[in-house]
């Protein structure tokens, strides 16, 4: 269809348009290719005229000695030596493992308004979440945490803390178990957990678990809201420069014991229905050995924060209601500016993945735009070109539609998202790595892929990373969709009578 | 042949080009490894936050579930603990007397007036715009709301879309080197980078309220206080910078339960959330200070220092056959000269006690730690900002010379301790927050001048006739 053209209306002209626009895409990205390979059938085929004897005549005339093809060898060496040490260390990431919720801690949807009408006597308020829950494309197997099934919920410190432990500890456990590796090898540690923060921290509570080396850096990251767990894989990155040969481990998880809102605000009520206990733990590494069996490589990771606009920076609000009772209140439009920040994120990503072809129409538009006509719509380059899979943060169902649309993207597409809100819910800095591992699990990663991880996030903050697949990952993958991978992808009814 | 000399120009060409290249590339990031200290702003609030010894044991008082030995117990922390009258504390529970339930927006208040009024004049000063930021990491413990505090910077004061903001939390009173870490890392890998770290510590949320003495010590001695600094590794801005960072060493012995355990942030038996500080506390930090030592002497020593170490250490190790029970720290570090490497000692002033110890380890005399105590003196502990307000003493007290070299070690939950060792650049004279009683230090005494009329509590047995004890303290 076209979309930057609008001088050509008519549609029976649409298709003829979309043969060029593929013809013009193979040859501006495979510009070098088309220039190189009419040269060398040239060479190819002067060689053979020459016919064997002449060759060798010719390479008998060059008068090579000992000091001159040794000086050509060391230069050679020499030249590739300088491009690859001044090249950055690239960062593996060689495995990841996720929290597999029990089946004691789930709530079906009957759980939960049975524990709402109990737990809120505001009957304006328990119709209100019954509405959330609804529309919010949830399914029946999301789980919260053990202290939250109490009546009334019990969020006490000690309970949040055994939360972090069992979400934490099964996480990291797993991933040791499926890399093998040993605590003590271990050099950097990223904790992010938004909501909860202890002295010490659970960074402190990890390294007293496995009992990590003295010397181990660890950070621990709070208050970052959903995006964090790209903000600490960038911390991860920027670390694994500066060290070589070192082991990083990245924990992203979101603490849901101390922040269930038990007042009657409806905005705030809105994250009791949508978060969910997770948590993801990841091992990043610069070592050349990791490279063999590492899953994928860091490509990029960029990061926008539109704080300084005091619209984006209220939209995601901690703050106490008339009663007194704290929670987070999320604003109206948190959408559009979710879709502002995409936007900024995006211009800045765009030429650093796009290829060749969509950057030079997106170039040719803005020239057009600024000299000949401005009325022209703008171009938005077809990221469909430069990723194969799309991993958008489960935020909610508005927040996977307001992507797909901005983006334009298939349903395909966002089918990782949309599963991992019905199976799992919102959960925070993690559902990022839960949606990776839909889609390994479905067996459509292959080697050369290219995964965009899209997270946004109170402040507001919008990041994503870019990962490219190493090795293809064969199926069936050990992970927290093992068990109910068969019954994927659902289909998602707008609204769920309860 | 032609085509022989050719191949020749053009391999001496490349080689040449790649040497030179070679060359930039190893200059260039030898220029780019500093961290260079710009500026730094200490936090002093207004004089409506002070708290004094006699409204600090008021507000002891107001929590009705003490009794008298309770009372006893914390009164003499407070006259004991080397603090002054002219501490702070936040205006919530200073004026407000909502230390019990503290609102969010009087947490705010509190992070608030300290951020902003240090940021504020931290670009006054550097003549930096908050637009040339480029790294922002704010530390501060116990409170992390969201959006985070970092957002709330760049909130009020605009700054870029891609400002790399990290809210560090929970890291405890040793955050400021944390922080210097993670800033200093991302140093390495960029160019011509500006970084801005607020530190600061919570109080108003962090108000004990119950009966659990190992908790109530938190109230006695943490008092309001921060700092905000500025970074660099801008080779063009070194003539402006004031200290140049040298190494930085962090140990972490959370694997040791003891030690993990030693300072936690929990429930008491009734439910009230405070900050435990057990027995152990003391071991645990001559654990972690020993280890850090250990790998701190090899990059501070001098070399002949180092060399008169290890002989020291193997004619111990020959010659002394029998097994003598001495604590770790006590022979790793008397057996070296750390004075000979360091000028200047900035200690966290996490307590009396602290300090001493940490000096009688390095072999210090009542110059070296006088900052520390004085610090602890006119600000109380102010957890991960103390060494800033130390330095400033150093800075007002005019002890800062060019090439001079200065050692900051602090400690904090987890178990951590961390320590790093600047080097200065030219003559410092900044008066900062002590210009206006830096004249009037050292005092002739640091006894608290309520001794008289609390003095009473030190002794045994009592006689409570005549002593003004409110109605609800149980006896």
């Amino acid at each position: 269809m076209p979309r930057s053209t609008t001088s050509l209306p008519e549609f029976s002209t649409s298709v003829k348009l979309k043969y060029v626009k593929l013809g013009y895409q193979y040859l501006v990205n495979n510009f070098l290719a088309f220039l190189l390979v009419p040269v060398m059938i040239s060479v190819a085929l002067e060689l053979i005229r020459l016919g064997p004897e002449e060759i060798l005549g010719l390479w008998n005339s060059l008068h090579l000695d000992l000091i001159q093809i040794m000086c050509s060898v060391f230069v050679i060496v020499f030249v590739a030596t300088v491009y690859f040490m001044s090249r950055p260390r690239p960062v593996y990431l060689v495995d990841y493992a996720c929290f597999k919720p029990p089946l004691t801690c789930r709530v079906p949807f009957s759980t939960f308004m049975e524990h709402s009408r109990i737990n809120n006597k505001d009957e304006k308020s328990v119709r209100f979440q019954m509405r959330i829950l609804e529309r919010s494309g949830l399914g029946e197997e999301t789980c919260l945490p053990p202290a939250i099934h109490y009546i009334p919920p019990t969020p006490t410190m000690e309970t949040s803390r055994a939360e972090a432990q069992l979400v934490i500890f099964s996480a990291i456990d797993e991933l040791l178990k499926k890399t093998g590796l040993k605590p003590k090898d271990i050099d950097i540690l990223v904790v992010n957990c938004s909501l909860f923060s202890p002295t010490p921290s659970l960074s402190a509570m990890i390294i007293n678990k496995y009992k990590l080396r003295s010397n181990v850096r660890s950070f621990n990251l709070s208050g970052m809201g959903c995006s964090a767990g790209l903000i600490s894989i960038d911390l991860a990155r920027d670390l694994l420069q500066v060290h070589p040969r070192s082991n990083a481990i990245v924990v992203s998880t979101e603490i849901i014991t101390p922040n269930y809102y038990q007042g009657k605000e409806r905005a705030m009520l809105l994250p009791n229905c949508l978060f969910r206990m997770g948590a993801a733990a990841i091992l990043l590494s610069n070592r050349r050995r990791e490279a063999r069996r590492a899953k994928y490589r860091l490509v990029r990771v960029v990061r926008t924060h539109k704080g300084a606009d005091d619209r984006a920076y209220r939209c995601v609000y901690e703050e106490e209601d008339s009663e007194g009772i704290s929670g987070i209140n999320l604003s109206k439009d948190l959408m559009a500016i979710a879709g502002e920040a995409l936007k900024s994120n995006i211009t800045t990503i765009g030429p650093l993945v796009l290829p060749m072809s969509e950057q030079l129409l997106f170039f040719l538009s803005l020239v057009g735009r600024k000299l000949i006509n401005p009325k022209w719509k703008p171009y938005i380059p077809d990221f469909k070109q430069a990723f194969e899979h799309f991993c958008i943060h489960a935020g909610g169902r508005a927040v996977i539609d307001e992507l797909q649309k901005n983006l334009d993207l298939s349903p395909q597409h966002v089918e990782a998202s949309r599963m991992t809100l019905h199976r799992f819910g919102n959960t925070s800095s993690s559902s990022l790595w839960y949606e990776l591992n839909y889609i390994e699990s479905k067996g459509r990663m292959r080697r050369g892929d290219r995964v965009w991880q899209i997270g946004f996030g109170s402040g507001f903050k919008c990041n994503s990373a870019v990962w490219k697949c190493l090795r293809t990952v064969k199926t069936p993958v050990e992970g927290p969709w093992s068990d109910c991978i068969d019954r994927y992808p659902v289909d998602i009814p707008e609204v769920v009578k309860l | 042949m032609l085509l022989m000399e050719l191949l020749v120009i053009i391999s001496t060409i490349l080689l040449l080009y790649s040497l030179l290249s070679f060359v930039w590339k190893a200059f260039d990031r030898w220029r780019n490894q500093n961290c260079y200290l710009l500026e730094y702003i200490c936090y002093k609030p207004s004089d409506d936050h002070k708290l004094p010894t006699d409204l600090c044991s008021e507000i002891v008082i107001r929590n009705t579930r003490l009794s008298l030995s309770d009372y006893k117990f914390l009164l003499k922390v407070v006259v004991n603990s080397g603090i002054s009258e002219d501490t702070y504390g936040p205006r919530c529970i200073v004026q407000g007397a909502r230390e019990e339930c503290p609102t969010l927006d009087d947490c705010f208040e509190e992070v608030n007036d300290c951020m902003f009024t240090t940021l504020d004049e931290l670009f006054h000063c550097t003549g930096v715009s908050p637009a040339a930021v480029d790294v922002l990491v704010v530390n501060i413990s116990m409170f992390a709301p969201s959006p985070s505090l970092t957002s709330r910077v760049v909130n009020r004061y605009k700054m870029r879309e891609d400002v790399k903001t990290f809210n560090l939390s929970g890291m405890g009173c040793s955050a400021s080197p944390v922080a210097i870490d993670l800033v200093n890392n991302i140093f390495k890998s960029r160019k011509r980078t500006l970084a801005v770290v607020v530190t600061s510590e919570s109080i108003a949320p962090n108000w004990y309220s119950g009966t659990d003495r190992s908790m109530m010590l938190g109230n006695c001695l943490f008092r309001s206080g921060g700092c905000s600094f500025m970074l660099t590794n801008d080779p063009s801005l070194k003539h402006r910078a004031k200290m140049n960072l040298k190494c930085l060493v962090r140990t972490h012995i959370g694997a040791d339960d003891d030690a993990y355990n030693c300072a936690m942030q929990k429930e008491d038996d009734d439910g009230r959330v405070g900050f435990h500080l057990s027995k152990n506390l003391p071991k645990a930090a001559v654990r972690a200070f020993s280890k850090n030592l250990q790998r701190l002497a090899p990059k501070v020593l001098p070399v002949g220092e180092q060399a008169l170490y290890a002989l020291r250490t193997l004619r111990h190790r020959l010659w002394t056959s029998k097994v003598v029970k001495v604590d770790a720290k006590s022979t790793a570090a008397a057996r070296v000269n750390f004075k000979s490497g360091v000028d200047h000692f900035c200690l966290h002033t996490g307590g009396a006690a602290v300090i001493e110890a940490v000096g009688k380890a390095l072999g210090l005399t009542k110059y070296d730690v006088e900052p520390a105590r004085m610090t602890l003196h006119r600000w109380g502990n102010t957890s991960a900002s103390s060494l800033w307000y130390v330095l400033g003493y150093m800075e007002a007290k005019k002890r800062l010379r060019k090439k001079d070299r200065v050692l900051m070690i602090s400690f904090g939950g987890g178990f951590k301790c961390n320590s790093c060792l600047w080097e200065v650049l030219r003559d410092l004279q900044d008066g900062g927050v002590w210009e206006d009683c830096v004249q009037d230090y050292p005092p002739q005494t640091l006894v608290n001048p309520f001794m008289d009329k609390f003095g009473w509590i030190n002794e045994e047995n009592i006689n409570t006739e005549g002593r003004n004890i409110p109605s609800h303290i149980n006896i």
